[in-house]
């Protein structure tokens, strides 16, 4: 069960029995990546805040019906999608994801030279935009599963697909991107 | 893990996400409140405004959105008139399916496990997408439904078109209720008889009504899944629960 924290049943079973500080906590553990992956859905950041914030509240209202012992996070990737998507449609056109400008701060890592940082991201430019001109589906599994970092099992929930569904999508939409990055130069 | 695989999560890590705001103050200042009432009252008023103004919103597409945002979810919705349209009796063999399924051609469909794999599939391609539809025959525990001549129709939506495809016409003598579902929103329709249509993409409606008994409408993911049958809310909502 990966390295899910010990605590976070604890967490789950007070917030069950009306405890908002222990609930305080898991919106605290879960929200930036939680806004993320609303965000990959609505493509606004004003939506995908309202979204995450709404997802939170069900999800409260919702405690009683959640599976004890079960991980937290694909359940509330559940309703933060579905909150996601609700607003999707009301909103107008999706901001595409962008790379990060060069003077942002990088997340660790050793600073390449400035040679390779423009070889870099050029390719990353490309592969970002091969990644966007995919159909929805294919992007939003790819966006799961590698821009955010979810296991299959958090991915079949927050897109409400089977496991097997993603693992076939998800190998499907590789070789959608693998085409695409063999014809554009 | 392979190359392609290794570029996008680096890609992902260079990514400018907008920074993630802290919901937890206003999140924990709505969960102290007490849950909002049902909106019983905009439900009355909605029917009452419905019963009036059907023939009007039949026509005008935004005209119905607008009211039927009470009832719907996003690929459903419910609609009360006063007066089901009359239309013919179906059998089981006339429920119009589509093509039969192998059953090695279900991948990627939901199956509820709580009724196991179905007796027969079908699959149809429609102007909104694709329908899916798990047929299981009436017997343990589940009576043959008098408007489906089968047991159980699990049938699943999967919607290309961004409009609402599936509408429900229904009567007074059917109850409609929000239930949850895990962690999905759904409908519960349960009393008389309701009418099923389903609307093409142009905004038409084909002539495909027909009398549906107790139903559960659920929406998970792009998925909108129908369970149709004899059945008990808790039953319904169990094999819903089930659903993988």
């Amino acid at each position: 069960m990966e390295d899910r924290p010990l605590a976070e049943d604890e967490l789950v079973a007070q917030a069950r029995q009306g405890d908002t500080r222990a609930f305080g906590a898991l919106v605290e553990e879960h929200q930036t990546l939680a806004f993320r992956t609303a965000y990959l859905f609505t493509g606004s950041a004003a939506d995908a805040e309202d979204a995450v914030q709404e997802a939170f509240v069900k999800a409260y209202r919702a405690l009683g019906r959640f599976r004890r012992g079960a991980p937290f996070r694909p359940w509330l990737f559940a309703i933060v999608a579905n909150e996601a998507r609700n607003r999707r449609r009301s909103a107008g056109r999706r901001e595409r994801l962008a790379l990060r400008a060069a003077e942002d701060p990088l997340s660790g890592g050793a600073v390449p030279s400035p040679e390779a940082a423009i070889v870099d991201a050029e390719r990353r430019e490309e592969l970002l935009a091969a990644v966007e001109s995919l159909r929805e589906e294919d992007r939003l599994a790819i966006g799961c599963r590698y821009f955010l970092g979810l296991t299959e099992e958090e991915t079949a929930s927050t897109l409400g697909w089977r496991r097997g569904t993603v693992k076939s999508r998800t190998s499907r939409a590789l070789e959608r991107l693998r085409e695409r990055l063999e014809v554009s130069p | 893990m392979t190359e392609l695989e290794r570029a996008l999560v680096l890609l992902g890590e260079e990514l400018a996400f907008p920074p993630a705001p802290d919901v937890s103050v206003r999140v924990l200042a709505r969960v102290a409140e007490p849950p909002p009432r049902r909106r019983r009252r905009a439900l009355v008023l909605v029917v009452a405004a419905l019963a009036v103004a059907i023939g009007a919103a039949f026509a005008v597409p935004q005209a119905r959105t607008a009211i039927l945002d009470f009832f719907g979810l996003r690929g459903a919705t419910v609609q009360r008139v006063e007066t089901l349209p009359v239309v013919p009796p179906r059998t089981a063999q006339a429920l119009d399916l589509g093509r039969e399924l192998e059953p090695e051609e279900l991948e990627g469909a939901l199956v509820p496990s709580a009724l196991g794999p179905p007796d027969a599939a079908y699959v149809s391609q429609e102007p909104y997408g694709r329908r899916v539809t798990l047929v299981y025959r009436p017997g343990d525990g589940i009576p043959e439904s008098i408007f489906t001549g089968v047991g159980v129709l699990v049938t699943e939506f999967v919607g290309e078109a961004d409009d609402a495809f599936v509408d429900k016409l229904a009567d007074a003598s059917t109850s409609v209720e929000r239930v949850q579902v895990g962690p999905y929103d759904g409908l519960w329709l349960e009393g008389g008889p309701h009418v099923v249509m389903v609307e093409s993409r142009a905004g038409s409606y084909e002539d495909r009504g027909r009398l549906a008994g107790n139903t559960l409408l659920l929406e998970r993911g792009d998925v909108l899944v129908r369970i149709e049958g004899d059945l008990s809310r808790e039953r319904a909502i169990e094999i819903a629960e089930s659903l993988e």
